[in-house]
């Protein structure tokens, strides 16, 4: 049997990156400040972080990418090749691009290079032009199946090799935010807030709420979804299967401007889904199982995107996330007794009590989830529940760090007054 | 006397400024960010007092910005 489909995780800081890593992703990808298409999330890298993180990643045995795939101009080259010099100088295992400018300059460096989704690539064609320069190469997210399965056979059959002299593999997106633009190529930002989604900065006005107006009359029109810009995300859980039986080779989940519980929660249903996946014990209930999983964190409800060939998108029908549980932050780290695996923190904002769900997160730390069992408030001993301003401590087994931070895991529909209640 | 504040950390290098305002911004070759041409950093904002004639131009430069780094003061 080949080995098994890479599963690319997200990061945007390192509490992700170990989240990532935690969850079982076997490569992480991430940006570092200007170019790369999230240049707004506070969460970037700075060049100065790439050796710490080639060796995390290395210590972990996870592939390190390095996304550099906004459009370039001619003042940018400088920066960008700064940029892939420091890559190749850290040991990060390749760059993701989508200008021609990096791709070259990459591949003459002797980077790794990976064809990011921005290039549009559509055809077995467009990978025989770019199989001169990558590896790996990540497909149009407005694919069908078939059609995704058409590449990788004539991959196969063209013997279509990349210059590491392996056959060029093909990767998708397999889980997370869609946009309603082909490839992301999306000039409604740009237009509206003078803010180019192509430069990392989108400001997701697809995201809200529109009407549409007759000019003549003024009459507004009633549309019975109204975020008509707005897809579902992508989900593929429920037929992974039929993914990884196209031939792809690599999974990419999106979602760089997301935190850390997010990516370790969507990573770790991946995983399981592929191991099972190849130890035949896939089937559509544990399917079912994971993507309910999946609904616990940020989502804007699923569907499969268009790998199973429909006409037309499916559409959010609420603003925001849909996610059935919410985090909310509690307090802080303050200190942890390795020798009985306790950990205390300061409770800045809310109580706690036995019972309650909780998550640490951290930038050494990644995420911990637990259930509080037994509560030490003080200096007062055992107690069922700790109070705002308290100082308590629990179980967590886990090495935690000061100032990592605390959080309740509730359902959705508690809010924050119901908690202080 | 008019005062722009400039965060330039936080540019992107997206060159609105320079294409609405090149008389006081430039687009450095080095990083890839914009320069505003004749100021000086004080711990990473870089100001620069233009008179108010200009401060048109300036507030135009801001009002582009998408990222929101470039401010304007009296």
């Amino acid at each position: 049997m080949s080995s098994k489909v890479e599963l690319m995780a997200p990061a945007g800081s390192f509490e992700a990156m170990i989240a990532a890593i935690q969850g079982g992703a076997d490569s992480v990808y991430f940006g570092v400040e200007q170019l790369n298409m999230r240049a707004r999330a506070t969460m970037n890298f700075v060049i100065e972080d790439l050796p710490a993180i080639a060796h995390l990643c290395k210590q972990s045995k996870v592939r390190s990418y390095l996304t550099l795939n906004t459009i370039i101009y001619d003042h940018d080259i400088s920066m960008m090749k700064v940029i892939v010099d420091e890559v190749k100088k850290a040991g990060i295992d390749a760059i993701i691009a989508a200008d021609q400018a990096v791709i070259n300059y990459a591949y003459k460096q002797g980077v790794s290079v990976h064809i990011s989704t921005q290039a549009n690539i559509t055809n077995v064609d467009t990978i025989d032009f770019y199989s001169r320069y990558a590896d790996v190469m990540v497909l149009s997210r407005e694919l069908s199946l078939n059609q995704v399965k058409q590449v990788c056979k004539a991959i196969q059959k063209e013997q279509i090799k990349g210059p590491s002299g392996k056959l060029v593999e093909v990767e998708v997106f397999a889980h997370g935010a869609l946009c309603m633009a082909v490839s992301g190529k999306c000039y409604l930002s740009l237009h509206t807030q003078n803010s180019s989604a192509n430069r990392g900065v989108c400001v997701q006005n697809c995201r809200r709420k529109y009407k549409v107006i007759d000019i003549e009359d003024g009459h507004e029109l009633e549309i019975d979804n109204e975020y008509i810009m707005s897809p579902k995300d992508l989900c593929t859980i429920d037929f992974l299967d039929q993914l990884i039986d196209t031939g792809i080779k690599v999974l990419k989940i999106e979602g760089r401007g997301k935190a850390a519980d997010y990516v370790k929660t969507v990573t770790a249903c991946y995983r399981e889904a592929i191991d099972s996946y190849y130890n035949h014990t896939y089937t559509i209930e544990k399917a079912e199982s994971l993507k309910l999983k999946m609904r616990e964190v940020y989502n804007r409800d699923f569907w499969g995107g268009y790998f199973l060939g429909r006409e037309i998108g499916e559409w959010t029908n609420v603003s925001g996330s849909q996610a059935v549980m919410r985090k909310i932050y509690i307090g802080k780290a303050v200190n942890y007794y390795a020798k009985t695996g306790i950990a205390e923190f300061f409770l800045e904002a809310y109580g706690l009590k036995v019972g309650d769900k909780v998550m640490i997160t951290g930038p050494t730390t990644g995420v911990i989830e637990t259930v509080v069992e037994t509560l030490h408030v003080n200096e007062e001993g055992a107690k069922g529940n700790a109070e705002k301003g308290d100082y308590c401590s629990f179980k967590t087994n886990i090495q935690v760090r000061n100032s990592d931070k605390l959080y309740k895991v509730v359902p959705s529909t508690i809010d924050e007054k119901q908690l202080a209640n | 006397m008019t005062t722009v504040i400039f965060r330039r950390k936080k540019c992107i290098g997206c060159n609105y400024c320079t294409e609405i305002d090149p008389k006081h911004w430039q687009m450095s070759k080095k990083d890839g960010k914009s320069n505003l041409i004749g100021s000086v950093d004080k711990k990473g904002f870089w100001l620069l007092k233009v008179q108010d004639n200009e401060r048109e131009h300036v507030e135009s430069a801001a009002k582009v910005c998408p990222v929101k780094v470039i401010e304007i003061r009296d």
